[in-house]
């Protein structure tokens, strides 16, 4: 190119096409730069699409109204009424009897189990409680709508063909015949999923809810919060402010800025090795849960801090020690109030990121089964990401959906949270 | 509770001892503070930490030491036949006292009732005497300052040099973490290493960890070669990276040499929304829709794919990674002076002329740092992988089979295992500390590269 | 003083919680992921009652379930271990050692191992044989052991699938494991001539001989989850899993299970001991726990009621097979008179 360019350059007309050339690689290049952020932000659109369209039906329930007879000696108390014999009586019976009564014709075990799959096995709950709030319903018949089974609730969602004969299909062709018959007698119908919100986890994927690990998480970051906020203020002001320049603050320094790249595995193997076999510590506990994520959002909250330190200018802290305040009282009174608004967003960017890890969490036992809502740090509980990812190791197709609207709720809280971090910036936003 | 009661009545006690602090200082003053050698509120200050640090100190040891005395109290007291179990029985009839005494579940037999009613009675009373000795500190501590306080005390220095201590306390927090965590590795570490050689472990190319666990019993042969981990990770890793820093340098590019500042202002926070999305919400999408995905485009092409293709879990990891690549590559770029582009301008070449002959090279080696962090960031990555790729450790480098990582075999082989003396689980602390190793090493280089580019433009 | 007023509440808070070393006032589960779901379907239904604390369930296999259950007695170690075989004289004597000396055993229902696969795939008729060829470590050829050539089914057969063999299944630690090994492995092996020959010779190389499975990809250990394995049968039409029937009937919109020796996998075979493949369920109580951690006897009795363990109870459609109503009279008197097992 060198030598016969300037042969090239006299005439005008390839001057003008090789400029044509260069200008075209400039529109390709722009072009591969829109691109880009076209793919990275299709991948969101795509991500966030099939989370919400899997989701959103999770938060409608299918319910089936049934005419429940409370026969005492189906129920098996005979003529017990103490609350004792209702909490242990065979409910479950008397959903399956009563089934039986409305659909006459099934016979046979497997027809039968068909038939008592139209119910929730979780819904005998519903006629306990029931009966704990009014004995005297015993004898009666009521009509009751009754959680739906998953596989039903699945095809009065759409998420499985309900044309019979599919192949695949969970549902045999008598079960979606009966679904036909009860959408025509008005006895099936959907509501707001309240047990989403109001139950711990649970086998059944209809009857599992978020809210014991909506409490754990709760648990787990107010841990988290309450250790790492003082060490880490107090740390960004001390290595900001105070600490002099020598070897040990510069290995600290280096220090932190590596442990912010440990990956969070790593943590949760101290949280085991440590906290759990060490100091003996409960499994599954979100204090243990709480410390370890701590201990991971500590630096972020660190680097964070001395970030909103740094940006407070000098001619503050000038004007405070000129006018006779000791060092302390110019970083209490002047600077750390100035710097507070960046302390707290960086704070609450990183409580956003606790809040959706996951993997160290699995190294300290929060993945067990746990269906009670926890009452303090120290009781078992699973938090939200790991619900998650228990949820979305169930093979049940209900769990698809489940899964999802757990997703969405933790998107909720993190958006909630980001949301509270931007407009506190923008409130509080100096330029000097 | 009664222990909530007991810590506000100390926070009144220390508000009272601020404000009377603060009072005396200006009444010794004669109502000039001026003439004070600290301001009255750090006399307030000096008193309300006399009153309180004592106390806090004196409940903190009791918490402490509270489990241990409770339990031999208990113990001492238990009626003789008892008292002769074996230890660990003694642990169970213990627990049941103590649920018990909390709860006030029904005792299974007459002495654990009394040993509850005891339990009841000694914690009681201790915490009684506790809070009447820790209040008695709270007011002696007031006194004891409060009499101190005159004109010429220097109550803020001291003040101060409580805070400072706090403050220097607080900074080797880290620290601790660090040494924590090498230690637990190590520790673990050496341990499996007694089982299995260490050259065995980085270079075998078997990965097979059940062994039988009874004598009994016939498991598979226990090999710890992580070879095909190690290649498993850094294929995945691999393909993150093919995606990411493409995708992630040319972002940063247009957003930061040809966006407008609105267009700008509204992409950039978009981007870093992937970056904010929990990694476990990524794993659901990469096993539930990414990875069926590629099967099916593999299978109307004829190609076998995987269903847990490193293609899938890499591809999905890539995009996590997106932001994390564009956003640092963004500070490098905006970092090179303008200086240099003036002048390529000057010289007649356009815009991607200049960035490709110009700023990409002066951003070089910021750039190159910047990918290194998110080299590190993807092989620690846990639960895309965890969720969306085999357990089946293959050593190949087709992007289309199944491969594992050092990462889900450490969640593999710890999760629902709770015994520690098996190489088993021992091995994976040996992969954490390899691990651990590894995104130090690549985090400390990056990090040099980075802050030796900064200086040469600062 | 606002300084001062957030460090207290934050010591306060500090505090209050690390104070408070737990005593445990719930049931513990620990053992079998094929006995899992059924203990945790009674662990939900007593909890929801309300008297108690509902259990806290973790599936740990059941050699892991044992050896945590053995290892002493204490509110550290678990009350119960579900267990897919029954206890081996090895562990009991573990038991003994660390003085977990009375151990309630609870026959709970039946269960087949199936060998299944996607419903997308082909159907397979398989027999135990073949299982043998497919997954041992060393098979007999030409009358000596040789390591396992075989990479596709159809060398075995050329009228099974022509399709790499690639079979998930439970790691030594289950005992799925343990059962299928004796109940394929150890029966097909005795059908070999060779294996018959070593058998007389040297009983040990004969048990390493069947109990070795395969190590070069051909079979995968999958961990404890089986529900991870249906997962993935789901997303590879070409693997194989071997798992409990229960997680078969919770998943036959996915999952087909092979026939085996000619007769398929259904509730009726196994109950009526068609099915060669099944094998008893098995919970373990610890007798010195029962009072001491409230609920144990009442959870023991939520198990073995009839609307549980019953024929239309609610295990039953979780896919237990019960047994026979005068084998569960006899196993609940038992249980409910907490009898020590006896080896």
């Amino acid at each position: 190119m060198a030598e016969n360019s300037s042969l090239v350059r006299s005439t005008p007309a390839a001057m003008a096409a090789r400029l044509k050339r260069r200008y075209a690689a400039e529109t390709r290049f722009r072009l591969a730069g829109i691109t880009a952020i076209a793919l990275a932000l299709g991948f969101l659109a795509t991500l966030i699409f099939t989370i919400f369209s899997n989701g959103l039906t999770a938060f409608v329930q299918t319910s089936v109204k049934v005419e429940v007879a409370f026969d005492p000696e189906v129920l098996g108390i005979g003529n017990d009424r103490s609350p004792d014999a209702l909490a242990g009586a065979n409910y479950g019976q008397v959903i399956k009897e009563s089934l039986y009564k409305q659909f006459p014709t099934v016979e046979g075990r497997s027809e039968r189990r068909e038939l008592v799959g139209l119910v929730s096995s979780g819904a005998d709950i519903t006629l306990r409680k029931m009966l704990a709030a009014n004995p005297a319903l015993i004898g009666t018949t009521q009509s009751v709508w009754l959680i739906a089974g998953d596989d039903i609730d699945m095809a009065m969602k759409g998420h499985i063909s309900r044309t019979p004969g599919a192949d695949g299909n969970r549902l045999t062709d008598r079960q979606l015949g009966w679904i036909g018959d009860l959408e025509r007698q008005g006895a099936i119908r959907k509501g707001f999923n309240t047990t989403l919100f109001t139950t711990g986890d649970s086998r059944e994927p209809e009857l599992a809810g978020l809210w014991g690990a909506v409490v754990g998480s709760f648990f787990s970051l107010s841990i988290t919060l309450i250790v790492c906020f003082p060490l880490g203020v107090a740390t960004a002001v001390y290595l900001e402010e105070f600490a002099p320049k020598n070897k040990w603050t510069d290995i600290i320094e280096v220090n932190i800025n590596n442990l912010a790249a440990v990956p969070s595995v790593v943590f949760g193997l101290l949280g085991l090795a440590i906290f759990l076999n060490f100091f003996g510590m409960p499994r599954s506990a979100p204090l243990v849960g709480g410390l370890v994520l701590a201990l991971i959002s500590l630096p972020t909250i660190i680097i964070a801090g001395r970030a909103a330190l740094k940006a407070v200018p000098p001619s503050i802290r000038e004007a405070a020690l000129g006018l006779g305040a000791s060092k302390q009282q110019m970083v209490t009174d002047h600077v750390l109030p100035l710097a507070m608004p960046g302390i707290l967003t960086g704070t609450i960017l990183g409580m956003a990121h606790a809040l959706g890890e996951t993997a160290p969490l699995l190294m300290i036992g929060m993945v067990a089964f746990i269906v009670d809502i926890p009452a303090s740090p120290m009781d078992p509980a699973a938090v939200l990401p790991v619900q998650v990812y228990l949820w979305a190791d169930s093979p049940e197709r209900a769990f698809v959906e489940r899964t999802s609207a757990a997703i969405m709720v933790l998107l909720f809280f993190l958006g909630m949270m980001n949301l509270a971090a931007i407009l506190l910036r923008k409130k509080f936003e100096r330029r000097w | 509770m009664q222990l909530l009661i007991l810590m506000v009545v100390l926070l009144a006690l220390t508000t009272f001892g601020f404000r009377l602090g603060r009072g005396r200082a200006i009444a010794a003053s004669g109502n000039n503070p001026r003439l004070l050698h600290s301001l009255p509120r750090y006399h307030g200050y000096y008193v309300a930490l006399w009153s309180g640090l004592p106390a806090l100190f004196l409940i903190a040891a009791w918490l402490m030491l509270e489990p241990s005395l409770l339990h031999s109290a208990v113990m001492s007291a238990l009626p003789a036949d008892l008292q002769g179990l074996s230890e660990e029985r003694l642990a169970l009839v213990y627990n049941e006292v103590r649920n018990v005494a909390r709860y006030g579940h029904v005792p299974s037999t007459d002495a654990v009732g009394q040993a509850a009613a005891g339990y009841i009675g000694v914690r009681d009373t201790v915490f009684l005497s506790v809070a009447a000795l820790a209040l008695a500190l709270a007011v002696a501590g007031l006194a004891f300052a409060r009499k101190r306080i005159e004109v010429e005390l220097r109550a803020r220095n001291r003040v101060e040099s409580v805070v400072k201590v706090f403050l220097v306390l607080a900074s080797l927090a880290a620290i601790f973490t660090t040494i924590g965590i090498v230690l637990s590795l190590l520790f673990e570490s050496l341990r499996f290493f007694q089982a299995v050689s260490i050259f065995e472990f980085l270079f075998g190319t078997q990965w097979s960890p059940q062994m039988a666990i009874r004598s009994d019993q016939v498991g598979s042969s226990g090999a710890f070669g992580a070879i095909p981990l190690f290649t498993g990770t850094l294929l995945i890793s691999g393909i993150a990276m093919l995606v990411a820093v493409p995708l992630g340098l040319l972002s940063a590019i247009y957003m930061s040499e040809y966006a407008a500042p609105k267009f700008r202002s509204v992409v950039k926070p978009l981007l870093e929304i992937l970056a904010g999305i929990p990694t476990v919400v990524y794993g659901f999408f990469a096993a539930l829709t990414v990875a069926p995905f590629f099967r099916e485009i593999g299978a109307s092409m004829g190609l076998s794919v995987a269903s847990e293709s490193a293609l899938a879990a890499g591809m999905v990891m890539g995009i996590m990674i997106i932001p994390f690549v564009s956003s640092l590559s963004d500070d490098v770029i905006t970092a090179v002076p303008n200086s240099l582009r003036e002048g390529s301008y000057g010289l007649g070449a356009t815009k991607s002329e200049t960035i490709k002959q110009v700023v990409l090279p002066a951003a070089l080696p910021g750039i190159v740092g910047g990918v290194l962090l998110a080299v590190s960031r993807a092989i620690g990555e846990t639960m895309i992988v965890v969720m969306a790729a085999g357990l089946a450790a293959n050593l190949t480098a087709n992007p289309l089979e199944a491969v594992t990582t050092v990462t889900t075999q450490i969640v593999t082989l710890l999760v629902g295992d709770q015994e520690f003396d098996s190489p088993k689980t021992l091995a994976a602390f040996a992969l954490g500390l390899v691990l651990f190793t590894v995104t130090l090493a690549l985090n400390v280089v990056a990090l040099s590269i980075v802050n030796k580019y900064r200086e040469k433009y600062d | 003083m606002n300084k001062s007023l957030a460090v207290a509440a934050v010591a306060l808070a500090t505090v209050a919680f690390a104070g408070a070393a737990q005593a445990r006032d719930q049931i513990r589960i620990v053992g079998s992921s094929t006995v899992y779901p059924f203990t945790t379907a009674v662990a939900e239904q007593f909890g929801k009652a309300g008297k108690f604390k509902t259990p806290v369930v973790e599936s740990t296999g059941t050699g892991g379930g044992f050896k945590l259950f053995c290892a002493g007695v204490g509110p550290d170690h678990p009350d119960l271990t579900n267990a897919s075989r029954a206890i081996k004289k090895s562990e009991f004597e573990t038991c003994a050692k660390n003085g977990v000396a009375d151990v309630v055993e609870m026959k709970v229902g039946y269960d087949g191992i199936v060998l299944a696969a996607s419903k997308k795939a082909k159907h397979m008729d398989i027999t135990r044989q073949q299982m043998f060829l497919a997954l041992a470590k060393d098979v007999p050829q030409g009358g000596k052991l040789v390591p396992n050539p075989y990479t596709m089914w159809n060398q075995i057969d050329p009228k099974l699938p022509a399709a790499k063999i690639e079979v998930l299944g439970p790691p030594p630690t289950s005992g799925t494991r343990d059962a299928f090994v004796e109940l394929v492995m150890e029966a097909a092996a005795e059908t070999f001539p060779e294996l018959k020959e070593l058998k007389k010779s040297d009983e040990k190389a004969f048990k390493k001989a069947y109990s070795s499975v395969r190590e070069d990809g051909g079979y995968v250990e999958a961990g404890e989850n089986d529900n991870l394995i249906v997962q993935k049968l789901d997303a590879n039409p070409n693997a194989f899993g071997i798992f409990g029937y229960s997680f078969l009937d919770q998943n036959s919109d996915k999952l087909q299970g092979s026939m085996v020796d000619g007769v398929a996998p259904t509730f009726d075979n196994i109950a009526a001991s068609k099915y060669p493949v099944s094998r008893p369920l098995f919970v373990y109580a610890k007798k010195a726990h029962v009072g001491q951690i409230p609920g144990i006897k009442e959870y023991l009795a939520e198990y073995t009621s009839e609307k549980a363990w019953g024929k239309t109870g609610y295990l039953a459609d979780k896919g237990l097979i019960p047994m026979p109503d005068s084998e569960r009279k006899e196993w609940a008197a038992k249980i409910n008179g907490l009898e020590a097992l006896k080896m």
